[in-house]
């Protein structure tokens, strides 16, 4: 399979923005900005016909042939019918990469527009990314091609899952989304009309990249079968990719003539090989981050046993449902010994079960006490801490009971905490300390199996 | 278009690869069915490429003995003229057992993908049904049996899981070696006390 080498449009050290424009409600203008908002410290170019001399202190060129310097990208947002001559000229001019941002090519019937774009990037071998995409950003090298001002779309901070997107709107909303969540960004790329580069290529750059330790994906469908099951199969023994599908329509199936192929529609099918290669299949958007969020903090459990430790009876029965309900996971039984220890320092009040429940005034001490006699217990693989902030015990010293305990961990560990103001100012100081916190035992279960599951599929054969 | 392979061009493709289908013969004459019942009850079933759901269209009759065999010998051939060209089958009576599918198909996408469910009447019903593409593994076939909501009921004994998985990796090993054959159903499959027969056969080219 021929690899396409995305570190130009990732990484560029000189970009050239075609469709620069004085005018702050034209889309060049927006992705100007957006790069000196973003501090950019590589080389900055201009290009736009008739925009006069500088546009924000930047210097404009008439086209990408007068510039005369190495483009490792250029970004293209003027409208569509002019798209396929400034790529020609890109071409001649030697830029390495190229993106597409303007819309109206296939997606609008325009196939045959399409088509002229694909053979100049052909022509060149210039990598070329959409037409009708959002482009990439990237926090570490300061990349933004987002044509969303940044006061409408927070900016995510740096980290390691990166997020591969066919729509844009999808793309926008979950960026904005992750900005929200602890684990940060390694690269965002929306690919749109997938016209040259494809999620493959995008794949197969990302199996490689240092900086992407998960892999977050929204498809619609897949271009290439065959060299997507071969990517596949080589990127989920490198690290965790969650998909979410789109189009769930029964498309297709009034063809079909055996039972077979009427049950097994475009759906199922990619759903099925995506399970079938190791991928994790996200239902909704929510999953993509509460997944990403565990792969991104948890190292792979070594087993499915779970001590659930709470200071909420019934929260602590909500999560063993789910555990049990999970098909994976287990509750652990804890050892005599464990059971003797805690039996010693506990309030007469704790019963010791698995869950246990540390009772509503539990305080700090009682968590770490709790947990520094189960961090020995070989029955337990995984814990799941429950503290319900609105009781009398919990308080940021709880917080920090926990945060210290995650640091003398090697077991996977995830908290559930469920409110409001109060409980989202510590869920923030747990995440920024590298504790992944949901806000239900459904979220936190749910994202736990997809953790167990990846872990048993890589480390099979 | 596709073409519905001939029944028994079906059977032998099916034997080489180690499948184990039920005793069938084509017959043509109520005579040749009774003389086929020898060694037990019968079912009948036109074969037709205008009819594709037999059960549905009523041109299958099970469990037929002596007299009965005349009767829906006649039904049969009756329905046939409107359906032609067509032609009737005699099969051994299979002993209940756990129905289920076993299937493939062609994706324009992936290539051959294979299918297991919950057979008989119920899988267009319940969806209960786990998917792969060819050629798949070991581990592939017992993903697909556990993913089934049904698993407890298909496989009734760990030796059924490893007869059951068996059957799959044959079927991809048939699927990927004949490329040409874009549709099949095994449905249903019958299992019964640590054995199986596929009771019936469509194969389309």
């Amino acid at each position: 399979m021929k690899k396409i080498n995305l570190r130009p449009m990732l990484k560029p050290a000189s970009v050239a923005i075609i469709g620069a424009s004085r005018d702050p409600e034209k889309v060049g203008h927006v992705i100007l900005q957006n790069y000196l908002n973003a501090g950019y410290s590589g080389k900055l170019y201009a290009v736009n016909k008739n925009a006069g001399a500088e546009i924000s202190g930047i210097k404009v060129f008439g086209s990408v042939l007068e510039i005369k310097q190495e483009i490792d990208l250029a970004v293209i947002a003027i409208p569509a019918q002019f798209v396929p001559e400034a790529m020609e000229e890109c071409g001649k001019a030697g830029v390495k990469t190229a993106i597409v941002v303007s819309g109206g090519f296939a997606e609008t019937g325009n196939k045959e527009l399409q088509d002229r774009l694909v053979k100049v990037a052909e022509k060149y071998n210039m990598p070329t990314l959409g037409p009708n995409c959002l482009g990439v950003m990237d926090p570490r090298s300061r990349i933004d091609t987002l044509f969303l001002p940044t006061y409408k779309l927070s900016r995510p901070s740096v980290g390691g899952v990166s997020f591969v997107c066919q729509s844009g709107a999808v793309g926008s909303t979950v960026l904005d989304l992750i900005s929200g969540e602890g684990f940060g960004l390694s690269k965002f790329i929306s690919y749109g009309n997938a016209a040259n580069v494809d999620e493959v290529d995008i794949l197969n750059y990302l199996m490689d990249d240092e900086e992407t330790k998960v892999i977050i994906m929204y498809v619609e469908g897949i271009k290439r079968g065959k060299e997507f099951i071969e990517i596949a199969k080589k990127i989920t023994k490198v690290k965790p990719v969650v998909v979410l599908k789109a189009g769930r329509t029964p498309a297709g199936i009034a063809a079909a003539h055996s039972h077979t192929a009427a049950l097994a529609g475009d759906y199922e099918t990619h759903e099925s090989i995506f399970r079938q290669f190791g991928f994790t299949v996200a239902e909704d958007i929510n999953d993509l981050l509460n997944y990403a969020k565990i792969f991104s903090s948890e190292s792979l459990p070594t087993g499915n046993k779970v001590a659930v430790i709470t200071n909420g009876g019934g929260v602590g029965v909500l999560t063993a449902d789910e555990i049990s309900m999970s098909g994976c996971l287990e509750m652990s039984k804890f050892t005599k010994r464990s059971c003797d220890a805690l039996r010693k320092i506990m309030p007469a009040l704790v019963n010791i079960r698995n869950p246990l429940d540390l009772a509503g005034d539990a305080d700090g001490e009682r968590y770490s006490d709790a947990l520094s006699v189960l961090s020995t217990d070989d029955n337990i693989d995984i814990f799941v801490i429950i503290t319900l902030f609105q009781t009398p015990g919990a308080d940021s010293r709880a917080a920090a009971s926990l945060i210290s305990f995650k640091e003398k961990t090697d077991k996977p560990m995830i908290d559930i905490s469920i409110g409001a103001e109060y409980t989202r100012m510590h869920r923030i100081m747990m995440e920024s300390s590298g504790l992944p916190v949901y806000d239900s035992p459904l979220a936190a279960i749910s994202s736990l199996s997809a953790l167990l599951k990846y872990s048993i599929y890589k480390n099979r054969k | 278009m596709p073409e519905l392979l001939d029944y028994f061009e079906g059977n032998r493709l099916l034997k080489r690869y180690g499948i184990s289908c039920i005793d069938s013969q084509y017959v043509s004459s109520a005579e040749e069915a009774i003389a086929f019942s020898k060694r037990g009850p019968i079912a009948l079933k036109l074969i037709s490429s205008k009819a594709i759901h037999k059960t549905k269209s009523g041109l299958v009759k099970l469990n037929l003995t002596g007299s009965e065999i005349k009767a829906a010998y006649s039904e049969l051939a009756r329905k046939g003229n409107a359906l032609k060209p067509y032609k009737i089958i005699a099969q051994k009576m299979a002993k209940p057992g756990i129905e289920i599918i076993v299937g493939g198909k062609t994706d324009p996408q992936f290539g051959k993908l294979i299918l297991i469910g919950l057979g008989g009447i119920y899988v267009e019903v319940f969806k209960d049904f786990a998917l792969r593409v060819c050629p798949i593994t070991k581990n592939d076939t017992i993903d697909m049996i556990e993913q089934l909501k049904s698993r407890k009921i298909v496989t009734f004994s760990g030796k059924d899981t490893d007869m059951i998985a068996g059957v799959l990796l044959k079927v991809s090993k048939l699927l990927i070696e004949n490329q040409e054959i874009s549709e099949l159903d095994l449905n249903p499959l019958i299992i019964r006390a640590g054995s199986y027969e596929a009771v019936d056969i469509r194969i389309f080219k």
